[in-house]
């Protein structure tokens, strides 16, 4: 199966090169797509080096606009899969196979977990009740516990990358991804990961940023869980 | 119920005639798009016709139990303001949706572009 890793990239020029030769040594086939949220570094330049192709978007769209882009470039491209990765080197190419072994089984989506052997990075204190708040949310509107929501290492299928390039959250998508997919009646899994602190820059949600997240995600989550579902019956 | 003076009367007709002229110029000269338009229309197109009318003010004010008739006029305005406001977020939404699309389609040419000259 067609394979497309998309990796949405701002100002991630110090960060990319690792993540570069990390996914060469991926056994598995994969092709790689940037999507260069308008960086002003020389994000760009370093793909080029790489010869990974990249999209660089002319405005900046935020993380939601860039992923999205991304699955818009596999739909065009008609990849099977894709899987998205930060950037910023958090995620270990080397779970990959585990991720992709999800999709190959049949799920729709299988999102790479932090949480499920509390192994590696595991964020701060305030950052792990946030989450949990959103794991409890999602289970209470769809019945299905996801232990890492607000993971960006997930995998999706040829379904979900055809939702996804058609509509996608501005900001703050991904647990807001994972009930649209449920309410959708696809099938989610969950494997476990092991992610690394961030090699440089910041993260985008920073403490004055915290309270609006947490209000603006709930009510995405819940618009999302009470949301039209689209092309019913299409699985 | 205090009546408004005629002075004063003349000044607010005038004044919401000015105000209704100018924006159907704006529009005729193509400087406000119709769509935008219509709830700004329809607001001094209001105001015209409570300069004219004022007796509207008092009745509303008497059906809906408002002790002033100023306090109707308020309700009015910002009724109006309220469309207003929102039409704009309802434009400013879709606006947003249209060019993050555009955004991503150019990104995506620019790079089929790319790989096409190699």
């Amino acid at each position: 199966m067609k394979t497309l890793v998309i990796i949405p990239a701002y100002q991630e020029a110090k960060n990319l090169p690792r993540l570069f030769e990390e996914l060469k040594e991926v056994p598995r086939d994969v092709d790689i797509v940037v999507i260069n949220d308008c960086s002003t570094d020389n994000t760009e330049e370093v793909c080029r080096q790489y010869g990974v192709p990249v999209v660089s978007l002319p405005v900046n769209l935020g993380i939601g606009g860039a992923v999205q882009t991304g699955y818009k470039y596999a739909l065009e491209h008609g990849y099977d899969i894709a899987v998205q990765m930060d950037g910023d080197g958090q995620h270990d190419p080397k779970f990959l196979k585990l991720v992709l072994s999800r999709i190959h089984e049949g799920y729709h989506m299988c999102v790479g977990s932090r949480f499920i052997e509390n192994k590696g990075y595991q964020s701060s204190l305030s950052r792990r009740a946030g989450i949990k708040f959103f794991s409890w949310l999602i289970k209470l509107l769809t019945g299905q516990y996801i232990s890492d929501p607000t993971s960006g290492f997930r995998a999706c299928s040829r379904e979900l990358i055809k939702l996804f390039a058609n509509s996608y959250p501005k900001d703050y998508p991904e647990p807001e991804t994972i009930v649209t997919a449920l309410r959708n009646r696809y099938r989610i899994a969950e494997v476990p990961v092991i992610m690394r602190p961030r090699q440089s820059g910041e993260s985008s949600i920073t403490r004055n940023l915290a309270a609006y997240y947490m209000i603006k995600v709930t009510l995405a989550v819940i618009m999302a869980a009470i949301a039209r579902r689209n092309g019913d019956g299409d699985k | 119920m205090n009546q408004i003076s005629t002075v004063l009367r003349i000044i607010l007709i005038i004044g919401s005639l000015g105000f209704f002229i100018f924006i159907m110029n704006m529009v005729r000269t193509k400087k406000l798009e119709l769509k935008y338009a219509l709830t700004w229309i329809l607001t001094s197109l209001s105001f015209v016709l409570l300069s004219i009318f004022p007796e509207i003010l008092y009745f509303i004010a008497a059906v809906m139990h408002i002790e002033l008739p100023v306090n109707a006029l308020y309700l009015c305005v910002i009724f109006l303001l309220l469309m207003i406001v929102f039409t704009l977020t309802v434009a400013v939404s879709r606006q947003a949706l249209r060019i993050k699309t555009l955004v991503q389609e150019i990104g995506l040419l620019k790079e089929t572009l790319e790989r096409m000259k190699k």
